[in-house]
């Protein structure tokens, strides 16, 4: 076996008997994607639950808005209460009212003698009570307005549809059925681009700034070994970690989807097909051998764990950037952000779950990664070959692109 | 040919003169001390023997192997232990020295000999199986003692070996060190402690601000100074390499 195989093996057994690193890799996706699913799912139709049986007071000004919001039946927990414009703003910004519904003196019967009404109805989006009973005061005044209407057509002895002479009816033919892609879509890339790197972390700190802590480099380097072949073997062993990492977060994830959880139905019966897993490995074990040469790199530089924790967080808070980046409107993949690292491994997620990934988009991000990965062992490397980054000394991220002479 | 040779050699952290021209040298079945107050430079010149510093200038050679520019075969020859332990926690005593013997060019067989032969003479036996982080500070010393000389080598570098230890542990050490003499063994070792100085080395380096500043046999140093004790003559270089 040559000395990186050897290292190799030692490094493994190292990393994986670490309890840390087992919590990290295993146990967490095991226990948060479901966690978090069900949480999220849970949380969002209890509260939906709960607001649509609170009882909510909407304020009425004037005898017309009273007349069209009586000729209606009332929603359901919802009760009127007659004020003045002013007391009902009044009452508005008390939260004794969640909305007001304001009509001009007269319009009822303006709306009676074929004529249109303008009506105003205050609210806040402060408040999640206030957004309800607009819902429910808009249902009641679209029920009026259609009850208006009908009239007015059977007054000139015109059909219901004369109203309507277009009915166009909207089908969405990815989402009809389930709108779970879509939540995935935003949730999947930050959620895999943060475990892809929190992955790789631990294991490069415990690699790099733990050896260093514990005296164990020291040892090693003193054996017949170039540092660049214990270099090779701490890469490969992250490398191995993160994507093994990785692939227990898919496997967590789509196990978490395709179980589906029915607290929620948009988080519902999402699944993976072979092709689109097939892709996103494709990227994501590049892109976890990416995270670990910048984890190595980074935490190179650190003489501890605390060092290195304080170097690596900027890094872990910069990471998520990406992921965010991918919730904004209009951010696709194309053949220019396939060329971001990072980001190009998140939005290539995205495009993958809603089955819009090309392969021209798919070339380009393997490319990028693979290239920042080999820039990214190159200044690890570079690190571990500079005795003032591996004795101690210096902490600053000019050393990792410091000329060092190589021995 | 000297198994240890220093020439000339000097090493700069920045502005800082760790090591100024120390020259010495350390024949096959020889022990020779390092003495010196702390900052004065014997960890450097032991890290840049051990290849794990480059010298700023001047020469270190393992058998004839300069470090700098032959690293590998230079380390082949080495055994190299420090006060801390540096061994892999997570791992099994057994473990640590298969990836050691290993990494020296070991074949498996090899390998299995020289553990069964050290578990005897170091008593690895009841603990050979058992991760290195639950070993009480004298097993850990010993395993490694076991790792260091492993591979047999030539030449034994050790930093202060005995520096965290109790004197039951430090007699392991100690025995190491004796042993390796009759072996015809070249040994460089630093040490603050003066009796295990005088017990043991036939020469002594005395190094003050990177510079060698007294050399000799401890009785020649104890004379040359006019201090009955070791720790006299110690006291006596160290001030006087302060002044200088």
């Amino acid at each position: 076996m040559s000395a990186v195989g050897v290292l190799l093996k030692k490094e493994l057994i190292d990393s994986l008997r670490d309890r840390r690193t087992l919590l990290t890799m295993v146990l967490l996706p095991i226990l948060l994607y479901p966690g978090m699913m069900a949480l999220v799912g849970f949380v969002m139709a209890a509260g939906q639950e709960r607001l649509a049986r609170e009882e909510l007071t909407v304020a009425v000004v004037g005898d017309d808005a009273e007349a069209f919001l009586r000729g209606q039946p009332p929603p359901a927990h919802t009760s009127y209460r007659r004020l003045t414009r002013a007391e009902a703003e009044r009452a508005l910004g008390e939260k004794k009212v969640w909305a007001v519904v304001d009509a001009p003196e007269g319009s009822h019967q303006e709306v009676s003698r074929g004529r249109q009404a303008h009506l105003t109805v205050l609210y806040t989006k402060r408040h999640d009570r206030s957004m309800e009973a607009l819902e429910r005061v808009r249902r009641v005044l679209a029920s009026a307005a259609v009850g208006a209407l009908k009239l007015r057509l059977a007054g000139a002895k015109l059909p219901e549809t004369f109203a309507e002479p277009l009915k166009t009816e909207e089908v969405d033919v990815d989402f009809q059925k389930d709108l779970g892609p879509l939540v995935a879509s935003r949730v999947l890339p930050v959620l895999l681009v943060v475990m892809l790197l929190m992955s790789a972390l631990y294991p490069a700190v415990d690699a790099t700034a733990g050896e260093k802590e514990r005296g164990t480099l020291e040892t090693l380097l003193a054996a017949p070994v170039h540092p660049l072949q214990v270099m090779a073997a701490k890469y490969l062993s992250v490398s191995v970690i993160a994507t093994l990492a990785t692939l227990v977060n898919l496997t967590a994830m789509a196990i978490s989807f395709g179980i589906g959880f029915r607290f929620h139905e948009t988080v519902a019966r999402m699944a993976f097909g072979p092709g689109q897993i097939s892709v996103l490995l494709l990227c994501l074990v590049p892109a976890s051998f990416l995270s670990s040469g910048v984890a190595l790199a980074v935490a190179s530089l650190a003489r501890s764990f605390k060092d290195a924790q304080n170097l690596l967080t900027p890094v872990a808070l910069l990471a998520m950037v990406p992921g965010l980046l991918t919730m904004m409107p209009g951010i696709e993949l194309n053949a220019w952000t396939a060329a971001i690292p990072l980001l190009n491994v998140a939005l290539l997620v995205k495009a993958t779950v809603l089955g819009t990934a090309g392969p021209l988009h798919v070339l380009i991000t393997l490319a990028s990664v693979l290239a920042c990965s080999a820039g990214a062992v190159a200044l690890a490397a570079r690190a571990f070959q500079s005795e003032r980054l591996r004795f101690g000394g210096a902490q600053s991220w000019r050393d990792l692109l410091r000329p060092s002479r190589p021995r | 040919m000297a198994a240890i040779s220093l020439e000339e050699l000097t090493k700069d952290f920045g502005a800082l003169r760790a090591v100024d021209r120390l020259s010495l040298e350390v024949r096959p079945g020889e022990v020779v001390g390092l003495l010196g107050p702390n900052g004065a430079g014997k960890t450097t010149a032991l890290r840049v023997l051990a290849g794990l510093l480059a010298p700023t200038s001047g020469r270190a050679l393992l058998l004839g192997f300069d470090v700098t520019e032959r690293p590998l075969q230079a380390r082949r020859q080495l055994g190299f232990l420090t006060a801390s332990t540096g061994l892999y926690e997570r791992l099994t005593v057994k473990e640590v020295l298969s990836t050691f013997g290993r990494l020296h060019g070991m074949a498996e067989v090899a390998i299995t000999g020289r553990l069964a032969q050290l578990s005897a003479e170091l008593e690895l036996s009841e603990f050979l199986d058992r991760r290195c982080g639950s070993l009480s500070t004298g097993q850990k010393q010993r395993v490694s003692i076991a790792r260091a000389v492993l591979h047999e080598p030539a030449v034994y570098v050790l930093d202060e070996p005995t520096a965290s230890l109790d004197p039951l542990a430090s007699s392991g050490i100690l025995e190491m060190v004796r042993r390796a003499r009759g072996a015809g063994k070249a040994v460089l070792f630093s040490t603050h402690r003066m009796e295990e100085a005088e017990f043991l080395c036939d020469r002594l380096v005395f190094l003050a601000a990177g510079k060698a500043v007294a050399e000799g046999t401890p009785a020649e140093l104890r004379h040359r100074s006019g201090e009955p004790s070791l720790t006299g003559a110690f006291l006596h270089y160290a001030k006087l390499g302060a002044r200088s």
